[in-house]
């Protein structure tokens, strides 16, 4: 496994107080954070021309319907971390001169994937302040004893029964934002409208292999790696005990960077693309603090 | 009024789905496979059978799989 040696940690940290572990873990934070995330602004506002694109390229023949759904599948895979970064003031602070960049970029991508920014952050930060908890963490449905139970209960959960869109919704009451509520339904109806108006004009395959399917894959895919494999088994309220790190078969690409969550749920505004390098830096105070770090 | 609106539509999103997506979804579907019906249906009547039925079954049970 690859450390990084760390210019900010001595050698032996078994003598340290839960104070200077604690000083030393927010310097190697701070080193990782607070640059401009160029790489998320690029993403973000890249793949939503690249998914727009495909809808051209489909109805006008220059690329045929499979390749598209399978671009699009991709690219709805996407979606979500950009906003991800923006939903924790990483692009820019309330306050600051680009604050605007940073809501632009939540709104103008998360319809993509059918919600609101503001749900999506209302909703996560709850997450964060209850990671894990039963009746408060709005993302307890991704709980399961195993990969393709995870999945499965991914699938089940966004049924008319299902307990996730439910889950959101009484997280929303819960903070007083029930006007959020009617903003997440009028998303969706109006992501339905869209369908149907394809669908009934004789474009039913376009809307369901290049929007439909894809964002239903999509979300499986989001839920397995974002909200299942970095909580499992999702028992732990300890702030050092509530995610973990954790070697994916897909390598860190494919697991979206995931394998490092355990870093965002402890220093969130450190951007994406930073959190294997502070891990890495941060690792032995984590090991020194008892986290399950699987095989990384 | 607008709530009472909204709530029905809640209510019956399953079935409203079926007709406005799935039925032209398998319709489509089965134009673009070159496939016939069975029983000298047209691709619209099987669609509405099959969507309609799947439809009906999400909308009771509340679950499509």
């Amino acid at each position: 496994m690859n450390v990084q040696t760390s210019d900010i940690l001595p050698a032996d940290l078994s003598e340290m107080s839960e104070a200077q572990l604690r000083k030393l873990e927010n310097k190697i934070a701070r080193k990782h954070s607070g640059m401009f995330p160029w790489l998320m602004v690029s993403w973000a506002f890249g793949n939503l021309a690249f998914w727009l694109s495909l809808w051209p390229l489909v109805f006008f023949d220059v690329i045929p319907l499979w390749l598209g759904f399978i671009l699009s599948t991709i690219s709805l895979s996407l979606v979500y971390l950009p906003t991800h970064d923006a939903q924790h003031d990483i692009i820019a602070r309330p306050g600051q001169k680009l604050r605007w960049l940073n809501e632009l970029l939540g709104h103008a991508t998360s319809w993509m994937i059918v919600s609101p920014f503001n749900v999506f952050r209302v909703t996560h930060l709850e997450h964060h302040r209850h990671a894990n908890d039963l009746d408060l963490d709005p993302d307890i449905a991704s709980k399961a004893p195993g990969p393709w139970s995870a999945i499965w209960k991914s699938i089940k959960e966004r049924q008319p029964s299902g307990t996730r869109g439910a889950n959101y919704m009484k997280t929303l009451e819960r903070v007083g934002r029930t006007d959020l509520i009617l903003l997440a339904i009028a998303y969706q109806l109006g992501f339905l409208a869209i369908l149907f108006t394809l669908a009934w004009s004789g474009y039913a395959l376009e809307a369901f292999f290049l929007w439909w399917l894809p964002y239903h894959i999509a979300m499986t895919y989001l839920n397995f790696f974002l909200s299942w494999a970095p909580h499992n088994p999702a028992t732990s309220q300890a702030r050092y005990g509530n995610t973990r790190s954790w070697k994916s078969m897909i390598g860190n690409i494919g697991s979206m960077g995931m394998q490092f969550h355990i870093v965002h749920h402890l220093h969130p505004y450190i951007p994406l693309d930073r959190t294997p390098a502070a891990y890495r830096e941060m690792r032995p105070i984590l090991e020194a603090r008892g986290c399950d770090l699987g095989e990384m | 009024m607008l709530e009472k609106i909204l709530g029905s539509v809640l209510k019956f999103l399953p079935l409203i789905f079926a007709v406005g997506f799935l039925v032209p979804v398998i319709a489509q579907g089965t134009e673009a496979l070159g496939w016939m019906p069975p029983f000298g249906l047209s691709t619209l009547t099987f669609a509405l059978v099959i969507g309609g039925t799947w439809g009906l079954i999400a909308q009771i049970k509340g679950r499509w799989i």
